[in-house]
């Protein structure tokens, strides 16, 4: 077999012991790599109702075709299992579908070591980690590495392997102790961050995977590879937008963000900060702290950074990252200009093993809900949070990771903390559990029904396309005809340029785009240089023609299209066998009621009349049924038919849920005329 | 006596960002196949500190190799290049330990050593190097310039430790030196 490897290793912790299985072509047709067949055991290995710290919650490292290739952007990794930390907005044990991509070096090495994709289930009676060399799996005892950041573990685990290149797949302290937003990282500080996954490992108490592999990964037509590669190297080395990002990394989207008003800022209460650009600007920060850039496996763009704080009081600080979202949620979501701080915030963050987006949602959350007087110091133990306190919140991550005092509560999610405290359920924002990333989601539609329609809980990364945006249209008008169709494309150039905040586009582009980032996911490239920064152009002509050279497989642009449909389905009806369908895709209440507070779009928010249109729209788009839920043709089509047993055991949850008397976790708009 | 008109590549660690971009292109080249044990060059890493070291042959004049191989198998090519004939070679590694570098590499299926022959029978010249246009830390250069190009750096980082201070207005600075 050419691209893959062929198999799949099952590692099952409880008993130590290990299975090896070979997989077809035709199981790497249908789903292609590493988030497709992730999904797909994912959806079968776990059920409805299912507890996801349930030693049977197979977590699963995926890697792709193009993984560990010559291929450039090829060193992603898709890590999956049913996720702790989200969960349906009629009761937070109701849990989903959970997946984070993390960069670094991981998946190629497990190809090298001969896996495409590792399945982890059961949980070990002590601490263990996991040495795979080669063919040969061996447990090992942890308890030495227990309690270790990520940083010290890793270099622990090199030192006693006497290998420096071995790659470390590992939780920090967080995930150890059970924080729902825990983080999975390689590489030092490439962190899987989103959905939890690092909860799942630490309950499987497992601390790290290692992989040493040495056998190469063969490919089908080597001439022709090496051809596309170099053709797609060269766009890249010439494409402006990657140049740009490379010199500031994905702080690039810092000025264009605050020129719009969209950076998510005092809790995603509102969308401009003043003087961002000064403060946060990719140049500056370069200017500033950047050590050195950072580089997932085989990339040549490096968008990734390494920190050293040269001056002040943190000067000396040292740490792998940050990039925009760690940035914006550690700094502009609780209000502050000390980049330093942020910068040593975020480097903490990666060393405990947590999701810095949710993270940073904890402590802005606990901000405003000071600032509202909707807590006092006698809820916290004493702590007072306010806006732009970075010394505290330090002290707050710290107490999070480790489980201590109030950061026991924090450390189960906003929305949770809200419940239990029973205060603040209004300004949780979030979408199916997990918190809103850095946009402000009332401003530009395209997020916002991203956000709603994730497969993992709030998210741009599943399904944003910034050709909602009139600039990105233009240079990109070779997309809005296959996105819209010739019809559609023609309608949308008489309008444009057309409101951010106009929903009536929206749907047909938030579907296209899932599938469009899903085959980035499938392939293991990375998802950004198709879309936002965008130099790699359309996966049609970067990855496409690669997946077939590298595997040698006769699949059709639309089969892989389709591939991409599948899972993208496999995953929602992951959702809709736990019940949640129409009434998790939308927003909390505060979004259709008040405005934006600042900035140039002050004023604004959704329309609860269009928000329910576009959401029609948009099951319409993906041949859904009126409640979100996936019919018996669109499964037929897409040969997923053993999931509509479950897709009706799902409807009965839904219309219980509507009919009864039960209120909603959060206040959150679920459209009239559905309860019967 | 002529000048020497070869090329080489010239490594600047400080701009490495550990993609092994470089290591890949080498193995497709030469192999067809991706995997870091089948390139010739490597990048040492050193990512608790986010430092990285690519390590190629550097194709020295007077090569340690060359003179330790007990079977004459390490021979330099018209290119400067110095490579390992793969039909002399026993594959005893002595020019691994003679390398003051370990530029020398093992070819995993065979045992034997290779080291980098500059992609010579190729138009895009070392793939490495094209593979890492966007980081330069690795160039290809004319062997005079290799040296001049290194004296340049450490003249500029010199020089700003000598230069006066950053003056913006000039007639500012005059109105104080009158006094």
């Amino acid at each position: 077999m050419h691209g893959w490897k062929g198999r799949r290793l099952r590692l099952d912790l409880t008993n130590r012991t290990y299975e090896i299985e070979q997989l077809s072509v035709d199981y790497f047709k249908k789903w292609i790599g590493g988030r497709g067949f992730n999904s797909d055991v994912v959806y079968h290995e776990t059920w409805q109702g299912m507890d996801p710290l349930d030693p049977d919650n197979p977590l699963c490292f995926g890697s792709g075709p193009l993984s560990g290739t010559f291929a450039p952007l090829s060193g992603r990794t898709t890590v999956s299992c049913r996720s702790p930390m989200t969960c349906s907005n009629m009761d937070t044990a109701i849990h989903g579908h959970g997946d984070t991509n993390m960069g670094g070096a991981f998946g190629p090495f497990m190809k090298y070591a001969g896996f495409d994709q590792i399945i982890v289930k059961g949980k070990a009676d002590k601490p263990v980690w996991v040495f795979i060399d080669d063919g040969k799996i061996s447990f090992r005892d942890a308890s030495h590495l227990w309690g270790l950041g990520a940083k010290k573990a890793t270099i622990k685990i090199q030192e006693e392997l006497g290998d420096p290149d071995v790659k470390v797949s590992m939780i920090g302290p967080a995930g150890e102790n059970l924080v729902r937003y825990a983080c999975v990282l390689n590489n030092f500080s490439s962190s899987g961050g989103r959905t939890g996954m690092g909860c799942v490992m630490g309950s499987k108490n497992l601390k790290a995977i290692a992989v040493r592999g040495t056998k190469p990964i063969t490919i089908a037509r080597p001439e022709e590879f090496a051809k596309l590669a170099w053709a797609l190297r060269e766009k890249i080395h010439n494409s402006p937008s990657a140049i740009r990002r490379r010199a500031e990394g994905s702080m690039d989207l810092f000025d264009v963000g605050n020129a719009i008003g969209i950076n998510a800022h005092r809790n995603v209460s509102t969308g401009f900060m003043p003087g961002i650009e000064e403060a946060y600007g990719g140049m500056q920060w370069a200017e500033k702290f950047l050590f050195r850039r950072k580089a997932c496996w085989s990339c040549p763009v490096a968008c990734g950074r390494y920190t050293l704080i040269k001056e002040g009081k943190y000067a000396g600080f040292s740490c792998g990252g940050p990039e925009m979202e760690s940035l914006c949620n550690l700094g502009c979501r609780i209000d502050t200009y000390d980049i330093a701080a942020v910068n040593v915030l975020c480097g903490m963050v990666n060393d405990l093993g947590m999701d810095s987006v949710s993270a940073g949602a904890a402590l802005s959350w606990t901000m405003e809900a000071f600032e509202k007087g909707y807590i006092t110091e006698q809820d916290t133990g004493g702590i007072r949070l306010e806006w732009g306190d970075t010394e505290t919140s330090m002290k707050v991550i710290d107490m999070i990771a480790r489980r201590q005092g109030f950061g026991d509560l924090l450390a189960e999610g906003n929305i949770r903390v809200a419940e239990k405290l029973g205060i603040g359920q209004d300004i949780v924002p979030h979408c199916r559990g997990l918190e809103h990333i850095s946009v402000d989601p009332r401003i530009t539609m395209g997020f916002s029904l991203g956000y709603a329609m994730s497969t993992r809980g709030s998210d741009h990364l599943k399904n944003y396309s910034c050709v909602e945006f009139p600039g990105c249209a233009k240079s990109r008008s070779y997309q809005v005809e296959e996105i819209f169709g010739p019809e559609g494309a023609k309608k949308f150039w008489e309008d444009f340029p057309r409101e951010l905040n106009e929903l009536d586009t929206k749907p047909v582009l938030c579907a296209w785009s899932e599938k469009n980032k899903c085959v980035a996911d499938l392939v293991s490239c990375c998802c950004q240089a198709i879309g936002s920064w965008g130099g790699a152009g359309t996966w049609q002509e970067a990855y496409y023609p690669l997946l077939v050279a590298a595997t040698g497989i006769d699949l059709s642009p639309e089969e892989v299209f389709q591939s991409a449909e599948r899972v993208v389905n496999i995953e929602r009806a992951h959702w809709l066998r736990d019940g949640s369908g129409i009434q998790d895709d939308t927003h909390i209440d505060r979004y259709f009621d008040e405005g934006v507070h600042d900035g140039p779009f002050k004023g604004m928010l959704i329309d609860r009349e269009k928000w329910a249109w576009a959401q029609q729209e948009y099951y319409k788009t993906h041949g859904w049924d009126e409640l979100g839920f996936i019919t018996e043709d669109k499964a037929r089509e897409l040969k997923i038919e053993d999931i509509l047993p479950d897709m009706e055991s799902g409807k009965k949850i839904i219309r219980q849920w509507l009919d009864s008397d039960k209120k909603a976790v959060t206040p959150m708009f679920v459209p009239t005329g559905l309860k019967k | 006596m002529a000048l020497k008109e070869e090329r080489v590549i010239v490594i600047d660690p400080g701009k490495c960002a550990g993609c092994h971009s470089c290591e890949m292109a080498c193995a497709m080249k030469h192999f067809g196949v991706c995997h870091p044990y089948y390139s010739r060059i490597r990048i040492q890493e050193f990512r608790n500190v986010n430092t990285f070291v690519p390590i190629t042959c550097q194709a020295c004049e007077d090569a340690a190799c060359i003179k330790v191989c007990p079977m004459n198998a390490r021979i330099r090519l018209a290119s400067g290049a110095v490579v390992t004939d793969e039909d002399k070679c026993i594959g005893c590694r002595a020019c691994v330990y003679a390398c003051p570098f370990g530029a020398p590499v093992i070819h995993p299926d065979t045992g034997k050593t290779m080291s980098c022959d500059l992609c010579m029978d190729d138009e895009l010249g070392p793939w490495c190097v094209k593979a890492c246009t966007m980081q330069q830390a690795l160039k290809f250069v004319d062997v005079r310039d290799a040296a001049r190009a290194k004296g340049r750096d450490f003249a500029a980082m010199l020089k700003e430790q000598h230069e006066p201070p950053h003056q913006e207005e000039t007639e500012f600075s005059f109105s104080f030196s009158v006094e």
